[in-house]
């Protein structure tokens, strides 16, 4: 379902059911004055529902780049029939993804750049900077903040799992906004690597990253947009990680 | 067929004593290399009947990974120093039943058909088990289930939404199962360190062959003549353990970002802990060169490798 999240960034995608709940798969669209930009692309196996919102939310505008938070098959798998519509986009990867192995070769390898975590880049005016992603199913991963509406992309981070009949609104629209055993259940399977993890460390570098820049929407590729008490979710999500690692211990 | 293996439990590791793998073997099988650049796939025999398939850059490497140490947190101890190259390996087991383990990439998908052709002969592929649902590692997993369509995808069990993944009609297998194909057993082996979350390691028993996916790794540098070495072979040239160390750590900073958040003790006392569990002889990651004897030796030096990466920070750029 398309869905405006703030000015002119939309949400799209797709979810799927599970034995936890339903799993969305977003594709996040910047619309940039008629330069475009996406987030991720999609799953090549929903393609029909992702081109087609793609297509109308872009109303005929061609997007200039896709910003890729990682290369897996729900973020990127759709990125040969973007490629077919949209031949010219560029295409920006974490430096740590070599995309010659880890992207569908379907793009000539000049239209991919990869960027190290800090860079800022210009488009059409806009400021984005690319991060450090702090919560990676592989290593190539990266966020990326928006700092003309504050929206921080998050990949994989902060997703959730859902109630299919909720799955598209935005935490504002929810009562109680997303729970800590919402963001437990999805962190718990999608990283078990927190097994590992003092929480109390991760949860520091994870504050410093939301005391750098000012964050008002955060936006997750498996998840709708969070977009109020930013402070309360992150503080949720801090204690899930904790959970997830008391889990195992 | 797999199944839970209730007479030894979970990951008990083999009970009777595992035979030298390389009786009777030759040492010095030399690769056969399909494919050319960034397409090329070479295959090896590690023991009589376990191929090593694996994809490198060779003379391209360098153009590749330039900035592999440069972007460390401590790069001048790296940077210009070695110019390294990055496999990407698969392996097969060929028995009463085979068992394709990882797929290499989309990229490499034409040389990786022929390579199997090559290595099976008229023999059929009855398992393709994925270690982990990246393109390196399952890219070519559609495509191989196409030429060997009793082929049946095996991945972790305990999951969630396996349909997103392309997964929802493989077999689930969970640690400590066991998929025997004749000779061989493979058991499940709960992965230690892993990016993502649908990850599981194997260990082969009759020979002690231990697949750690990601994790406990070197790289190799083709102007040392090193693609597609054991590493014993490295050993014998240019190549160190202190270099191993060095490798071990790199690497493991770059999978495994996390462990900057990490206890250096517990990492290191869970490696310990695995060794014990597992008598591996032969070590088959997929991003390095295959350890295929005189394994015990090494396993201090993996320790002191992963205690070295949890030291270094996650990233300055948060």
């Amino acid at each position: 379902m398309i869905r405006q999240i703030v000015d002119d960034v939309y949400q799209i995608g797709i979810s799927v059911a599970g034995k936890e709940g339903h799993e969305a798969v977003r594709v996040y669209v910047i619309l940039n004055d008629g330069h475009p930009i996406l987030i991720d692309c999609g799953s090549h196996l929903y393609r029909p529902q992702f081109m087609q919102e793609m297509e109308e939310v872009l109303d005929g505008a061609t997007p200039e780049y896709i910003f890729l938070t990682h290369s897996e098959l729900p973020h990127a798998g759709n990125i040969k029939s973007v490629a077919e519509k949209w031949p010219g986009i560029k295409v920006i990867v974490s430096n740590v993804l070599l995309a010659y192995i880890e992207i569908l070769p379907v793009l000539p390898l000049s239209q991919i750049t990869a960027v190290i975590p800090g860079t800022k880049l210009e488009v059409n005016g806009r400021m984005l900077e690319f991060v450090d992603a702090l919560l990676k199913d592989q290593p190539g991963s990266q966020w990326i903040y928006d700092s003309r509406t504050g929206t921080l992309f998050t990949g994989d981070g902060f997703g959730y799992f859902q109630d299919e009949s909720l799955i598209d609104q935005f935490s504002d629209e929810i009562d109680g906004g997303i729970r800590e055993a919402q963001f437990q259940a999805y962190h718990y399977h999608t990283f078990r690597f927190l097994r590992w993890v003092k929480p109390e460390r991760l949860g520091a570098d994870l504050d410093t990253m939301f005391t750098r820049r000012p964050i008002h929407v955060i936006a997750p590729i498996h998840g709708s947009a969070i977009r109020h008490d930013i402070s309360t979710h992150k503080e949720r999500l801090k204690s899930a990680l904790a959970n997830v690692r008391a889990q195992y211990v | 067929m797999y199944k839970r293996d209730q007479g030894l439990g979970r990951g008990t590791g083999p009970q009777s004593p595992i035979p030298d793998p390389q009786k009777g073997f030759p040492m010095t099988t030399p690769a056969k290399v399909f494919g050319t650049g960034l397409e090329r796939v070479a295959v090896r025999p590690i023991t009589k009947n376990i191929w090593w398939i694996t994809h490198c850059l060779g003379d391209l490497a360098a153009e590749f990974y330039s900035d592999y140490f440069a972007v460390l947190p401590n790069a001048e101890e790296y940077a210009g120093k070695r110019v390294v190259d990055y496999p990407f390996s698969a392996f097969l087991i060929v028995d009463e039943q085979s068992m394709l383990i990882d797929t290499v990439g989309p990229k490499q998908q034409d040389a990786m058909m022929d390579a199997l052709a090559y290595m099976l002969g008229d023999k059929s592929l009855d398992y393709i088990w994925i270690s982990h649902i990246e393109l390196p590692h399952a890219g070519n997993a559609a495509v191989i289930k196409r030429r060997y369509p009793n082929a049946k995808l095996v991945t972790l069990a305990g999951g969630d939404h396996y349909e997103l993944h392309a997964l929802d009609n493989a077999i689930q297998v969970a640690p400590g199962d066991v998929m025997r194909l004749g000779q061989h057993e493979v058991e499940m082996v709960d992965a230690l360190f892993v990016d993502h979350g649908l990850s599981h390691w194997c260990f082969e028993r009759t020979t002690g062959l231990m697949f750690t996916a990601d994790w406990a790794h070197n790289l190799h540098e083709p102007a040392c003549n090193e693609c597609f070495m054991f590493l014993d072979e490295m050993l014998a040239g240019q190549y160190t353990t202190e270099l191993f160390v060095d490798d071990v750590k790199v690497n493991a900073w770059y999978q495994f970002p996390w462990l900057a958040w990490a206890d250096e003790d517990e990492i290191v006392t869970a490696v310990d802990r695995f060794f014990e569990q597992y008598d591996v002889k032969i070590l088959a990651p997929s991003h390095g060169n295959i350890i295929r004897s005189d394994f015990k030796q090494y396993i201090p030096m993996i320790k002191e490798g992963m205690r070295r990466a949890v030291q270094m920070p996650f990233s300055n750029h948060l």
